[in-house]
């Protein structure tokens, strides 16, 4: 049990309650095939269009600093191995087209380390 | 002044909600903050507790008609996507080049796709609210296929009313989180608090000050609060705002 959920249960005096983690089981993801659809949607692939592209200044008088990873490579790496997966963003360019396994077996290691 | 920009890939994603508390948090930090919504019915005042028939000033309304709650200046500008001179506008008005301590928050209608493309490259982030929903996944390719790369660079994305006891919603934002990445701003739990403080036309600061969805949202505001940095200029508040300025929710 959550060490939250006791500290509420002892709250409330209750210790009669059902208690219940939600766990995440990644190997169901495989079960909805509109996540394999949509990692192999062409307009995504796209998004390589702002690869490698630096933030301009705002039109006015304000600046992002936005994150050094594009969309395109943030999808292309579901189709590397875990090594690939570990390599830059720019080595990462023009991966092939995604893996869900290799997406799934990532949010299982995720998961796993209670990273997600 | 640093100009946030939320929106949606669809409508009902709590965009409202998102920016109203953005917004809060913003001004809990040490910010001006104005807040501007462009949304012709116009939910924004109920999330500071607000009377429903309350109508806000407009963007060019006197001081002396201005609304102000928690601390924020609320605005209106239901034509803002047909007024070729909103953006200088806003320049004129000091909205794009005053005090580094004053933020702009947008609440623009997921329906204005076109306006909000014109907005974004104006502002140092775009907020885009999404949920872990099927539907909404479903929508993201053709979203991002219309966005320019210049605006998907400014685009960081919040999950909102996220129901972690569905399996579906779980997966959904787990697919999210790996999509996206380190633009995921964070999430936000579904919590019936924020319905009920709406009812009981109250904050939902005062309403359920452990409210779950509350914390998740002030969250996702200071994880915003990088963005508001210029190079060489980093943003800087004045310091936490008092609590009486704070809890001035109408």
């Amino acid at each position: 049990m959550r060490i939250d959920a006791r500290h509420l249960l002892d709250r409330l005096g209750r210790n009669d309650f059902a208690y219940k983690e939600f766990e995440d089981r990644f190997t169901e993801l495989e079960l909805w095939p509109m996540f394999e659809a949509l990692l192999r949607d062409p307009r995504l692939q796209m998004l390589d269009a702002a690869e490698g592209m630096t933030p301009s200044a705002p039109k006015e008088e304000v600046t992002h600093v936005a994150p050094a990873e594009p969309f395109g490579a943030l999808f292309n790496r579901y189709g590397r191995s875990g090594e690939d997966a570990e390599s830059p963003p720019s080595e990462r360019r023009g991966a092939q087209p995604q893996d869900v396994r290799a997406m799934l077996r990532h949010l299982s290691d995720l998961g796993s380390r209670g990273e997600i | 002044m640093p100009v946030i920009v939320c929106h949606a890939l669809k409508g009902g994603a709590g965009t409202t909600f998102m920016a109203a508390h953005v917004a809060m948090a913003l001004s809990e930090s040490g910010a001006e903050v104005t807040m501007l919504t462009m949304a012709r019915r116009d939910s924004l005042p109920l999330h500071f507790g607000l009377q429903p028939a309350l109508t806000l000033p407009s963007l060019y309304a006197p001081t002396e008609d201005a609304v102000v709650a928690a601390g924020i200046d609320l605005r209106s500008h239901v034509r803002a996507a047909e007024d070729p001179d909103f953006i200088p506008s806003l320049r004129d008005l000091g909205f794009l080049e005053t005090g580094m301590d004053r933020v702009l928050v947008m609440d623009v209608p997921a329906g204005d796709t076109t306006f909000a493309r014109t907005v974004v490259p104006h502002s140092c982030a775009h907020l885009c609210v999404v949920n872990a929903t099927p539907d909404t996944l479903a929508l993201t390719p053709q979203a991002l296929d219309e966005a320019t790369p210049e605006n998907l660079l400014r685009t960081s994305f919040v999950i909102n009313a996220l129901d972690e006891t569905r399996r579906l919603s779980r997966h959904a934002a787990a697919f999210i989180r790996e999509l996206v990445g380190p633009r995921l701003l964070g999430r936000v739990r579904l919590d019936e608090s924020v319905p009920e403080a709406i009812a009981s036309l109250q904050p939902l600061s005062r309403y359920a000050p452990s409210s779950a969805a509350l914390s998740d949202a002030r969250a996702v505001g200071a994880a915003l609060l990088p963005m508001l940095d210029r190079p060489g200029k980093p943003w800087t508040a004045r310091g936490p705002q008092s609590a009486s300025s704070a809890s001035r929710a109408a």
